[in-house]
């Protein structure tokens, strides 16, 4: 629910670092100046498989309908709900996108047949409770949480939001007036780094269901009728697409009355949508236009590579030692921040990312069949976006060449296995993981995680990222002022100069013109300039 | 910026004594876990909650210094800038070598600043938490960076502020500081104006003097808590922050005039965001032997929160605003109540404003809901236990408090002075600041209304 907290105290109270340091006043630890990366072609290492030429869609396990994941604690006062569907926006129709993040909108917002929204409200605020729905691609989240002097009431207000939902006009109007706006305004206009990890996802799934925004595309909020609502609602949001996860002082009795409550809802409704296989093309840049003091970057692939594969653990690892998020240790945030102060940050994921609020972990409960590897770079000022962009493949280029040197590789391995502690310290997150298990087959999935850790070795490591990690097939996103004179650049691809207000050491000088000329792997007739006012219009 | 420097200690503005040598403190309603507090000769206070959170602790440093310490003209954003260079080594830790340590092991490591406190928070075993303070009192007490680094850290925070400069709410934060405060250093935000932080790159000796000024032990709070032997910690507390020597800079702020009129202030936004309405009015700072700020986070929900009428008329059954906000963190020095509408379209600017101008109205008129009110104080109640879930949860939230009022049972008193907080009080208050002499009434338009193309 609303926390009372003005935005801007959320800008200005809370000015976070996000780094620290490394570059060389005094001659650093013995690190050798980095050899020059040798283009990836020129593999030294094992042979790697020829590189797929598409991303099939191999489904997620489908745990038995309404299935329930107890998490109990008996000592903790407060009690959380985790009700998981298997639907996303991909469940949305075609010309309606946006249409399963508002169901859900609706639903927790909207009131119940027996409470308006207004009245919803206020039987919430005394107890501080929360209830939330999120939506993803593929998943949709009901969370609540509750303190246990409040249970009956609070299970009775969580279930009929679902069970017996208001769907009331003018509430729809509302939440369909707030989608519209956070796309026209929060996406398009406010948040240039949001704005280029979508654009991302639209170059990347171009023509495929993940492709929309998830909050919807402005023709599709704007057809959405709330006939629609209730039709959607009915076929997603079904028992045979439901994990229910209960956590805190929870007993039989309040596990056997949530599932019996929730076998209310339809027992089948919508078939899965069934994801196109996803061309593996690369080389491909969406550079969006809008006016903006600097320029953001994100670029990625589509990847066959997920939770549960064997190679899954060690890229995982290698792409953390390159750019764990937010952290200060990784090779991108050192390199590029740290020693050259390009922007704020350089980060680097084995798999798709959406940092939870208030952390710096990635969120649960947003599997995805079809999986992405990405680099994200922060805004840099317009002028350094070429060189960034290659630093950050230049830097990749290195983890390709050459095995992670061991007292780094043991520093990171040792780093994972005490941070990934901390993804599980809250009871929301701690079922979020039980229930992504279920789907993606990856019981105890953080245990397995510090245990594969425990083995990896820098061949392992390297063997692994060469078979899934390949520059060539990544597509980039810019944001950007002036489009025209960026593309110009990433077509005529001359090195990029860089220079700095204060003195660096011969050796970064010498390996930026290196990146300053490293190729990107950008095909001229493959960049297209998006207006950001007309991004995600239909 | 006017400023002028006095003799006397003066930082210390509020009166309550910190507890000296040591002082235990049971688990109350106001804050649910035992508390251990000790202050070091040096004047270094020592907060520990043991909290269950098995093999894992976070450790706080709570400096008492942000971007109200920012008063000389041309070096806003200091407070924030130096944020960042506390990361940048020392001669037993060079550049990078502490982050090698915390890597490590693990840790979730990081600092932010506000207009009143900078915090540096560690979360992550127990396992490293002795060699945590040996390398925290190291990079406190010998800090040593060479200006091409904080040259180039310079360059960081300027793409911090690019990062954030296409949201219309460091806009506005700039603008509404900048009206309603004309001396005190609440005039900036804490990021610090565009050309200051362009600027940064040449204030080395600057640097170091802001170092010296407010990074003492007698002007940091350490926070621990989580699953750790006190003795053990306490012992290595000793050992290498102990010796730490130093006094805070004796500088008093500007003090800002009483305001007289009403001021205002427009933003034409050259890019598509919806329209805002915002009122600020002048506040008194939040002590712990007033009811000030405790009225103000109970009138923040009474006025604009979501089960507030106006919440109701203006959200929910008009839709003439997108959504209602309230500001009412606690200050050290008097700051501002603000409340905000983020409006559907331009063309209800006047209606909100008469809604808005309507419920201060009804308040100051003496006509106040008490169920309400004491529904606000059951949510503050619940609501801290609800946000107490981890060890960095806890920390955090002391931290706030415990930076903000300068004593380490802040926050149980602050929770406390709101459950006593009564129907009349928001009267009162209401009465004394709520009027359209003491208000900033900040506007801001967008070129495309709504986002329409």
């Amino acid at each position: 629910m609303r926390p009372l907290l003005s935005r801007s105290l959320a800008l200005g109270a809370a000015l976070y670092l996000g780094g620290c340091a490394t570059a060389s006043r005094t001659a650093p630890a013995p690190e050798a100046a980095p050899p020059p990366a040798p283009p990836p072609a020129q593999a030294q290492t094992p042979a790697e498989p020829p590189a797929p030429t598409s991303v099939p869609a191999r489904p997620l396990q489908q745990p038995e309908p309404a299935r329930l994941v107890v998490q109990a604690h008996p000592d903790s006062p407060i009690v959380s709900f985790r009700l998981v569907f298997h639907s996303g926006s991909v469940d949305d129709p075609k010309g309606k996108e946006g249409l399963g993040a508002l169901t859900a909108q609706l639903l927790a917002e909207g009131g119940t047949q027996s409470l308006s929204s207004a009245q919803l409200l206020e039987a919430l605020f005394p107890m501080a409770a929360e209830l939330d729905a999120s939506t993803d691609k593929e998943f949709t989240v009901f969370s609540g949480r509750v303190h246990k002097d409040f249970l009956p009431r609070f299970l009775e207000l969580f279930t009929d939001v679902l069970l017996k939902p208001r769907f009331d006009p003018q509430e729809f109007e509302r939440l369909r007036s707030l989608a519209l706006s956070d796309l026209r305004n929060g996406l398009r206009s406010e948040n240039d780094e949001a704005l280029g990890k979508v654009a991302l996802d639209a170059l990347l799934y171009e023509g495929h269901p993940y492709a929309h925004f998830v909050g919807g595309t402005e023709k599709g909020l704007e057809a959405i009728t709330l006939e629609d609502v209730k039709a959607h609602a009915a076929r997603v949001f079904t028992q045979d697409r439901l994990v229910i996860g209960l956590a805190g002082p929870v007993d039989e009795q309040l596990q056997r009355t949530v599932v019996s409550r929730l076998s209310a809802l339809p027992a089948t409704g919508a078939p899965r949508v069934e994801l196109p296989a996803v061309p593996t093309t690369g080389g491909r840049a969406l550079v969006v236009q809008k006016p903006t003091l600097s320029t953001a970057i994100s670029l990625g692939a589509v990847t066959p590579l997920r939770r549960g594969d064997p190679d899954f653990f060690p890229v995982a690892f290698a792409l953390s030692y390159l750019g764990e998020h937010r952290q200060l240790g990784g090779v991108l945030f050192n390199e590029l921040r740290e020693k050259r102060g390009l922007n704020y940050g350089d980060y680097a994921y084995a798999e798709h990312f959406i940092e939870e609020r208030g952390t710096t972990y990635n969120r649960t409960n947003i599997a995805r069949t079809q999986q992405d590897l990405s680099l994200w770079i922060r805004p840099v000022v317009p002028d350094n976006a070429m060189f960034a962009t290659r630093g950050t493949l230049y830097f990749l280029d290195q983890l390709l060449a050459q095995p992670i040197p061991a007292e780094k590789f043991e520093r990171s391995r040792s780093f994972l296995l005490g941070y990934t502690r901390l993804w599980e310290q809250t009871d929301q997150r701690r079922l979020g993981y039980a229930i992504d298990a279920l789907f993606l087959g990856t019981p105890d999935y953080l245990e397995q995680y510090r245990a594969a850790l425990a083995k990896m070795t820098p061949e392992s490591v390297h063997a692994a990222v060469r078979r899934h990690v390949r520059p060539e097939s990544l597509d980039f996103a810019f944001v950007t002022q002036n489009a025209e004179g960026l593309v110009k650049q990433l077509k005529e691809q001359a090195s990029s100069p860089i220079t700095y207000a204060s003195p660096k050491s011969l050796e970064l000088l010498e390996q930026d013109k290196a990146i300053g000329a490293r190729p990107l792997p950008i095909r001229p007739d493959a960049i297209q300039i998006v207006p950001a006012d007309t991004f995600m219009e239909k | 910026m006017h400023h002028r420097w006095l003799i006397p200690l003066l930082l210390v503005l509020l009166g309550t004594a910190l507890p000296v040598s040591a002082a235990e403190q049971p688990a109350s309603p106001f804050f649910p876990y035992p508390m251990k507090v000790d202050r070091l000769p040096n004047g270094l206070t020592v907060i520990r909650v043991p909290f269950n959170s098995p093999g894992l602790i976070a450790y706080q440093t709570v400096v008492r210094v942000g971007s109200r310490n920012e008063v000389e003209p041309g070096r806003t954003g200091f407070a924030h800038f130096f944020e960042h260079m506390m990361f940048k080594g020392t001669k037993n830790f060079p550049e990078g070598e502490r982050e090698k340590v915390i890597a490590a092991y693990g840790y979730d490591d990081n600092a932010f600043t506000s207009d009143d406190i900078t915090v540096y928070h560690s979360y992550g075993p127990t396992a490293g938490l002795l060699k945590l303070v040996e390398l925290e009192a190291d990079r406190f007490r010998h800090l040593e960076y060479s200006e091409p680094s904080f040259q180039t850290e310079a360059l960081a925070v300027l793409g911090e502020y690019h990062k954030n400069a296409a949201l219309p709410w460091l806009k506005i934060e700039e603008e509404l500081s900048r009206t309603a405060f004309t001396r005190h250093p609440y005039g900036h935000t804490t990021l610090g104006y565009y050309d200051d932080i362009k600027a940064m790159p040449q204030a080395y000796a600057y640097s170091r003097a802001f170092f010296e000024r407010w990074y003492t032990p007698d002007n940091i709070l350490l926070i621990i808590v989580g699953d750790f032997d006190d003795a053990a910690l306490m012992a290595a507390v000793q050992k290498h922050y102990g010796p730490w020597e130093g006094k805070s800079a004796s500088i008093q702020l500007p003090k800002e005039p009483p305001q007289k009129q009403e001021r205002s202030v427009h933003i034409d936004w050259p890019q598509s965001t919806q329209p805002q309405l915002l009122y600020a009015w002048r506040t008194p700072a939040a002590r712990l032997d007033t009811s000030d700020a405790a009225v103000q986070a109970v009138l923040g929900s009474y006025l604009v929160g979501s089960t507030s009428p106006l919440f109701k008329e203006l959200v929910l059954d008009k839709q003439l605003a997108q959504d209602l906000d309230g500001s009412t963190m606690p200050h050290r020095d008097p700051h501002l109540f603000s409340v905000s509408a983020t409006l559907q379209k331009e063309a209800n600017r006047a209606a909100v404003r008469a809604s808005l101008n309507a419920a201060v109205k009804e308040l100051v008129t003496g006509k106040v809901d008490a169920t309400r009110v004491e529904a606000i104080k059951s949510r503050t109640r619940y609501g801290l236990l609800m946000n107490m879930e981890t060890a960095k949860d806890v920390a955090q939230q002391l931290s706030w408090y415990a930076g903000i009022y300068g004593t380490p049972d802040a926050l149980a008193r602050h929770v406390q002075k709101i459950s006593e907080v009564k129907p009349g009080d928001l009267v009162a208050f209401a009465r004394r600041y709520l009027t359209a002499a003491n208000r900033t009434v900040l506007s801001l338009t967008p070129q495309q209304a709504g986002g329409q193309k």
